[in-house]
């Protein structure tokens, strides 16, 4: 028997094997193909309550909770089990590390039996392949290609380790939340308004980070050369864009980025300069030398930068004031229009290089990347990767309505076990109309699932008129 | 005595029955994408002399390659003899239908390209050699034609080409946008029309010339990923915008897929040709006549130069500073890892056997980058397994083909490097990040130039990029020598950047 590594489980270890490979080919592969780096066990949960699963725990919450019938309806695009689920490939990652490709499933039951059976710490969504993947021993190799997958993208707040001050490496607060939220408005715009896709939904990857599907027939028909180009799109402050401290970008800027530019521009106060604050000169800031050069590269005019570097030097500054004697600096120092232009293109470069979306873009980029699914646990720290509105909080909680989706307070397996436990039935109602009331109905997951249906069911409303549409005009669209 | 062997030509019986309606409407526009083979008989003679004159035009399209004339001084060089043996004259005006006169030529121009399909259908080179060509004449052609005609063509392939143009009303909605996503794209075109490099043109102006004169393509994005990565175009709900200055871009794009599939499908349906006796001496006749095509650039190695070039010296930095980016990446792989696959090796082996590196000390280089650091190639090793193929490439082992080191075009047909592997392109293969560094390090460190470059990238234009990023690196030696000619000195090959770069340092 195999026991969790972390002994922090809510519920008792019932003892429950950790049935790693019970029905499934014993030959896990252990390449990994696509972590999303989150899975050190014993990192800092800030919240209390927030801990790491045992066994039994993901095997309740399998069979009791997990919306399966909504997963597959997101991924089967039609009322029958259809090839777009039967031959999608499903990974599983075992608490063993072992990690295992090639499972498919023929419908909603078998998705269902398969996972409760296998009991893996966390499964993963890929591709749809042009033969069933499970078989794909008795093929040849050619015979399984991929043909289509949805675009998937991934921020993790990790990757603004060097700007964010409030938390670092697991660590999350609200502060830093802002960050992806920011990115996930600008993503969004993008993606619909630039590319045309209207079925896009965010999924909290469990402790800080979030993913985004974008599940149109179009998007999932890309090709790789396609999606390398989405991304490389998005990509405005990547890595090859920044040399000493500069953004390589065009002006005018790409209309894109200007739009981006002023989804920023308002939150760099408070995000940047209050709350973050990286350039507060008061407390004891680590590199904090590195920080400013890095802040003053940006600025036109040696002058400028000796001028102000100097005066930083002398007196203690919050981040705030510093951005204003930018200003009060550049008043003195520059004498021409142009230069005055150049400080103002700086700035405009300084707030999209620290707010800008920072996105993983391997995990984009091929069409048989595995991601993991919506509504898997966090192995660290059992939070239910939920899907969010980035605009507004699915439960009404006007706290949250900051952040749209407050990860501090995400739905939590040991919470939701609790909830199971404590609920009596609301009123007469439920009995009464013979409707049984689903298990996850009992729990705070509830509006989640609903969110995740209705998106769905719009995802699928297409494709049925689109089906329909072609079995009208007897054409192959594209 | 032609006469008597009327005949119907090879096209008709390798390809599809073509619709009738299609034939009579082909010869309607100058200009053809050849999608509809040839069904009416010709003499034996037409065939030949038809195809032979395509051949000329062809071959000099080749030569002026490989003198690296740019587009521009190509169209001077063929215009004249595009009059001379493949006039196309436009509908005139009054008419409806094209004359007799005009069909003809028309004719001769459409039988003589299938023909050569016959020709240079046969191995990869020569298909690779024929597109290029092809490639080239037709953008001679198209932008000979009138702006209406040009229009008409596209109106004609319109099936074909998942295209639109926009109307100035949706234009004039978007313009801002327009502007802000396609300026460069359109200031470097104008700069690159204006055959000029110091021409100039101010932000206002720009943006007039976009209001009034430039129109937009809305295609698919996905048609254009090179595009969206590098931000060149306006996106708005899935499709793609983009300036008409890049339409001939799309066109050859549209029009080498074409061509590649077809001359496959010609070379697939020879067997059934070769059954004909007439036929086949000709078309062996054309190939022979075709061989002068072949690429010969060892007149361009002279000793002297050479002279200074050995096992040391090719990594000194007095040497190695004359290298084009693909060079130095290569060598660099080399001199880091001790190794390099095989495609790699074979690049850059022959690109140092002709910046002069005899076999000797060419023996001496490979073996000592080998084997110095250790890592389990020995000497006996080496020699087992890399001398042949070396010596192979000098021509002194098998066939004994003396090989010549491939051009930009025949590098970049091959395929792309994978994990590990550093042929190829640095321009088309190099990510984003690494390709901006190996710019700095050459010296490419201005923004605006890097932007140039990447643009260049952006649009597929490798060689363009290289030709820039030559012009950069050479800015004091090109002006100083501007007496010498410093123009259209565009790079379509590895050891042209090399002994360029040599020649200025020279001369100046
Ligand atoms: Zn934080």
């Amino acid at each position: 028997m195999t026991v969790a590594t972390s002994s922090a489980g809510l519920s008792s270890e019932t003892g429950a094997e950790d049935t790693s490979s019970t029905t499934l080919e014993n030959t896990p592969t252990l390449q990994s193909f696509t972590r999303d780096s989150e899975n050190d066990a014993d990192g800092g949960a800030p919240a209390k309550k927030r801990a790491a699963p045992s066994s039994s725990d993901m095997l309740f919450y399998y069979e009791r909770l997990l919306p399966f019938r909504y997963i597959f309806q997101w991924l089967n695009h039609s009322p029958k089990p259809s090839k777009d689920f039967t031959m999608r490939e499903f990974a599983f990652e075992f608490r063993s590390g072992a990690y295992q490709r090639y499972n498919s499933f023929s419908n909603q039951d078998d998705f269902k039996k398969s996972v409760v059976n296998a009991n893996p710490m966390r499964f993963e969504v890929g591709a749809v392949y042009s033969a069933n993947p499970k078989e794909r021993k008795n093929l040849p190799k050619s015979a399984l290609k991929p043909l289509s997958k949805e675009l998937v993208f991934d921020i993790d707040l990790t990757d603004y380790d060097d700007i964010r001050t409030c938390c670092s490496g697991t660590a999350i607060c609200t502060k830093c939340w802002k960050f992806i939220q920011v990115a996930t408005k600008i993503m969004d715009a993008s993606l619909r308004e630039d590319f045309g896709f209207n079925h896009l939904i965010w999924i909290f990857s469990g402790r800080r980070g979030a993913h985004c599907w974008v599940s149109d027939k179009r998007a999932r028909a890309l090709d790789e050369n396609s999606r390398k180009s989405i991304v490389e799109y998005l990509d405005v402050v990547g890595k090859h864009n920044v040399k000493s401290g500069k953004l390589n970008l065009k002006k005018p800027y790409h209309p894109h980025i200007e739009r981006s530019f002023n989804i920023l521009k308002d939150q760099f106060a408070t995000i940047i300069l209050r709350e973050q604050d990286p350039w507060n000169t008061y407390e004891n800031n680590t590199e904090i030398d590195k920080k400013l050069d890095e802040l003053l590269s940006f600025l036109p005019e040696k002058a400028l930068q000796e001028e102000l570097r100097k005066h930083w030097k002398s007196s203690s500054s919050n981040s705030l004031t510093k951005w204003e004697d930018i200003n009060v600096f550049a008043k003195r120092t520059l004498k021409s229009q142009l230069q005055v232009n150049m400080l103002n293109d700086a700035k405009k470069d300084v707030i999209l290089y620290f707010m800008y979306p920072r996105l993983d873009m391997e995990v984009s980029k091929q069409v048989i990347h595995l991601l993991k699914s919506p509504f898997c646990i966090h192995p660290g720290t059992g939070n239910v990767c939920v899907p969010f509105d980035p605009l507004k909080s699915l439960v009404d909680n006007d706290e949250d309505s900051d952040y749209g989706f407050n990860p501090m307070t995400a739905p939590n397996l040991g919470q939701l076990q609790t909830e199971i436990e404590n609920w009596t039935g609301n009123g007469s109602t439920g009995s009464n109309s013979g409707v049984k009331t689903l298990d996850y109905e009992k729990t705070s997951l509830k509006p989640y699932v609903d969110y995740f249906a209705k998106f769905v069911n719009g995802l699928n409303q297409e494709e049925l008129s689109v089906k329909r549409e072609r079995d009208a005009s007897d054409k192959l669209d594209f | 005595m032609f006469r008597q062997n009327k005949r119907r030509t090879a096209g008709r019986k390798n390809f599809e029955p073509s619709i009738f309606q299609g034939v009579t409407q082909i010869y309607n526009t100058r200009l053809s994408f050849y999608d509809i083979p040839p069904i009416d008989e010709i003499t034996l003679e037409e065939f030949e002399t038809w195809a032979i004159d395509r051949l000329k035009i062809l071959i000099e399209i080749e030569s002026c390659g490989l003198r690296s004339k740019s587009l521009r001084e190509t169209e001077q060089v063929i215009k004249p003899l595009l009059l001379k043996y493949l006039p196309l004259n436009p509908n005139p005006s009054s008419s409806a239908s094209p004359p007799a006169s005009v069909i003809a030529e028309r004719k001769k121009d459409h039988y003589s390209h299938f023909i050569l399909r016959l020709v240079f259908c046969r191995t990869e080179d020569l298909r690779r050699k024929f597109i290029k060509n092809e490639l080239v004449l037709f953008k001679i052609r198209y932008n000979m034609l009138q702006p209406k005609e040009q229009r008409e063509f596209i109106a004609q392939y319109s099936d074909k080409l998942p295209w639109q143009y926009i109307s100035q009303d949706e234009k004039l909605d978007i313009l801002d946008d327009l502007f802000a996503a396609t300026s460069s794209t359109v200031r470097n075109s104008l700069v690159f029309e204006s055959g000029d490099p110091s021409f100039t043109i101010s932000r206002d102006q720009l943006y007039q010339h976009i209001q009034k004169s430039e129109q937009f393509i809305k295609l698919p994005f996905e048609k254009v990923p090179n595009l969206v990565a590098s931000r060149s175009v306006l996106l708005r709900a899935g499709s793609a915008y983009i300036p008409s200055t890049l339409q001939l871009n799309l066109l050859s794009i549209e029009y080498q897929d074409l061509l590649t599939t077809s001359l496959i499908r010609t070379f697939q349906s020879m067997p059934r040709l070769e059954e004909d006796d007439r036929l086949l001496p000709l078309l062996n006749n054309l190939s022979a006549n075709s061989s002068s095509i072949e690429y010969d650039m060892s007149s361009k190695f002279d000793a002297e130069n050479a002279s200074d070039i050995n096992a040391v010296s090719v990594t000194t930095p007095a040497v190695m500073k004359h290298y084009p980016m693909c060079a130095t990446h290569l060598q660099g792989a080399l001199m880091s890892k001790s190794h390099l696959k095989y495609q790699g090796r074979q690049q850059l082996q022959l690109f140092l056997k002709g910046i002069g590196l005899s076999i000797d000390e060419a023996m001496k280089f490979w073996s000592y980058q080998f084997t110095k650091s250790n890592s389990g190639i020995t000497m006996e090793k080496f020699n087992k397994e890399y001398k042949y193929n070396l010596r192979h490439n000098y021509g002194l082992e098998g066939a004994r083909i003396n090989y010549k080191p491939p051009d930009c075009s025949r590098i970049l047909s091959k395929p792309k490097p994978g994990k590990g592997e550093s042929h190829g392109c640095p321009y088309r293969d190099l990510p984003l990040d690494s390709l901006i560094t190996n710019l700095n390090e050459m010296g490419v460190t201005d923004q605006v130039d890097i932007n140039m470059v990447v643009d260049d990238v952006g649009r597929n234009d490798y060689t363009v990029a290289c030709t820039r990023v030559f012009e950069f690196t050479h800015k004091q030696e090109l002006a100083k020598s501007k007496a010498t000619s410093s123009e259209g000195m565009h790079i379509n090959h590895p050891n042209l950047y090399f002994d360029r770069s040599r020649q200025l340092e020279k001369s100046s």
